[in-house]
């Protein structure tokens, strides 16, 4: 159970690094966003993988955030109308999709022969928009939503299952009362406004409290700049497992689409250097998982672990 | 021609032709319209409204559907988060993209010599066109829509297409802001496969909150056949005035579209027969269709 690699380490104390962005490598490597490239270009997802491994990460990532049928169904009035007007395909497609995604993760793990060493997180986002605390539906909507994913991610054989970019307490509470039920470690990720705060407004002190006592084994912000997350960081710094990532660039959203898109620009404006740099006044304040958000490539991994050695 | 002309011709029930889809028409092309293309690919827009306007069409739209400065917004939790992590100039972009829209409409039809096809502003509603659950508060929308509608009028458009519509509070909102501005509106409606709009209003409904309106033609789009003729069939009988109809053909892949064979361009021109049958004098084609489609209509009905 490569969980338990992880798990040494969480205990001891020792830093641990995550990968970077998935989606905007997807992109930056001049794949069309759809489907997340993963039928498009599933090489193109290995290499970034790969990448990623070879810059020396503690823990792989599989690229499935977002991925969900609720975000094919979101595009239409409901489940009625997407079978009249939409791809028929679409019912089954994220599930597919999926099992596809993580496929790809352990291919790469094979491929650097760290299968047997390096845990597979299986990253769940949001709902809805993870910039949109607004739009998170009810509590038992929330509920069903993350159990299916989780149970998706499970049924693929991910190590243990990642929710990122949560950004309210309501459904942060769902996801894991979700994840509950089934018999996987779990890290949450949690979005800071600029104030420090949730990205709703919501003290991230509290609901960071909340989800380790409902089981999270790591606590995380991510998806904000750098200073925000230098700003929130103190709310979740307890003497247990935390960490931060940060995006690098600036989110330059299309002109139509409503769901996430991970398309950054400005991305050379924080070079790997001045990235780790700030990781490592994270790591001094008492972060102890470090990686990085949208925007940030194999080579802003590749300086953290040159400077974590 | 002059709007007036074309005004004239639609109020004595002349067949008139809009153009077919552009976003998919995009796609098809091989390239994604997550951005609409308008600065990338401003050649491919060029060549797509050359391409309809050669097949007949009187009316080409501007690759514009659900761009606003609010769908760059929605993308953050507010304005001080876009600020703080978004793109520089993102506000500005959607006013600056509407411009370049309707600059490539008017230039595609001076590069064919067709000064006299006319330009209309594709406006769907604010929040996402499927979403009815996701209206916005009508109240707070009438500036939105001011702004918006000011910048294609200062871009030239001749026509606002009020278009994907899926209730009429949204769109009565609209009217009114379009007649401040004094451009002609046409509103176009999502009906749905019992004749009702997506958002459940019913087709008297829909007549009576027009009828205090006035459009200056009322259109059913973005639709299956068999859902605009649901919709047509029941909308023909309450309302006297300019009708039109464009369907989709294929089916909607999120973020993109599959072309499917189910109505290729004559059987499309079957149903458009059909419609005309029923009232419909302005027609023309939304997702799916192509170039080809619009010229089988207009070699048909000319």
């Amino acid at each position: 159970m490569n969980y338990d690699n992880i798990n040494e380490k969480l205990s001891s104390g020792q830093p641990i690094l995550l990968d970077g962005g998935i989606g905007t490598e997807v992109m930056r490597r001049g794949v069309r966003w759809r489907q997340h490239g993963i039928e498009d270009a599933p090489d193109v997802i290995r290499d970034i993988h790969v990448d990623y491994l070879d810059a020396g990460v503690d823990v792989l990532t599989t690229h499935t955030f977002n991925l969900t049928k609720r975000n094919f169904i979101n595009f239409f009035r409901d489940t009625e109308h997407m079978s009249l007007i939409g791809a028929t395909s679409l019912p089954t497609k994220a599930r597919e999709l999926c099992h596809a995604a993580v496929s790809l993760a352990k291919e790469a793990l094979t491929q650097t022969g760290k299968i047997e060493t390096i845990p597979l997180a299986g990253s769940i986002a949001p709902v809805m928009h993870l910039f949109r605390p607004d739009l998170s539906p009810s509590k038992d909507d929330c509920l069903t939503h993350h159990s299916e994913c989780v149970e998706i991610l499970s049924d693929c054989g991910v190590d243990f299952i990642f929710f990122e970019g949560m950004n309210n307490t309501r459904e942060a509470q769902a996801a894991l009362q979700a994840a509950a039920e089934f018999d996987l470690p779990v890290w949450m990720s949690f979005i800071p406004g600029l104030d420090g705060n949730l990205l709703n407004g919501e003290p991230l002190l509290d609901a960071a409290n909340l989800a380790r006592s409902q089981g999270a084994k790591a606590i995380i912000v991510s998806a904000a700049s750098l200073s925000m997350i230098t700003k929130s960081l103190p709310n979740i710094i307890n003497g247990s497992p935390c960490g931060a990532k940060a995006i690098v660039g600036r989110y330059s959203p299309p002109s139509w689409k409503p769901d996430f898109y991970p398309s950054f620009v400005d991305t050379d404006e924080v070079s790997p250097e001045k990235y780790a740099q700030e990781v490592n006044s994270w790591l001094d304040q008492g972060a102890q998982i470090v990686g990085g958000s949208s925007g940030t490539t194999p080579e802003h991994i590749r300086a953290l672990r040159g400077m974590i050695g | 021609m002059s709007y007036k002309e074309l005004k004239s011709r639609i109020d004595t029930q002349q067949v008139t032709f809009l153009d077919g889809g552009i976003g998919t028409e995009i796609l098809r092309r091989g390239y994604t319209w997550a951005s609409h293309q308008l600065k990338s690919k401003p050649e491919l827009n060029l060549e797509i409204h050359q391409d309809y306007i050669n097949a007949g069409a009187d009316v080409i739209t501007t690759n514009t559907f659900q761009l606003s400065k609010r769908s760059f917004r929605n993308h953050f939790a507010n304005d001080e988060h876009l600020a703080a992590i978004g793109a520089r100039g993102l506000l500005d972009r959607a006013g600056e993209l509407i411009h370049e829209s309707v600059a490539l409409a008017d230039k595609a039809r001076r590069s064919i010599n067709h000064n006299d096809t006319l330009i209309a502003a594709s406006i769907t509603t604010l929040e996402w066109c499927f979403r009815p659950d996701h209206s916005p508060d009508v109240e707070e929308i009438y500036d939105e829509y001011l702004e918006e509608l000011t910048d294609y009028a200062d871009a030239g458009a001749d026509i606002f297409l009020f278009e994907t519509f899926n209730s009429t509070p949204e769109a009565e909102v609209a009217i009114k802001a379009a007649k401040e501005i004094g451009i002609p509106a046409w509103v176009a409606f999502v009906p749905y496969q019992d004749g009702r709009l997506l958002g459940g209003q019913s087709m008297a409904e829909v007549a009576d909150a027009m009828g205090h309106n006035e459009p200056d033609v009322l259109l059913l789009n973005c639709a299956p056949p068999d859902h605009i003729t649901a919709g047509l069939e029941q909308l023909a009988t309450l309302w006297d005035k300019p009708l039109g109809v464009y369907a989709h053909v294929g089916k909607f892949n999120p973020p993109e579209w599959q072309f499917t064979d189910e109505y290729n361009a004559d059987q499309y021109l079957q149903e458009c027969k059909h419609w005309h049958n029923l009232g419909a004098t302005v027609i023309g084609g939304c997702c799916g269709t192509t170039p080809d489609y619009i010229k089988k209509l207009t070699q048909f009905f000319s």
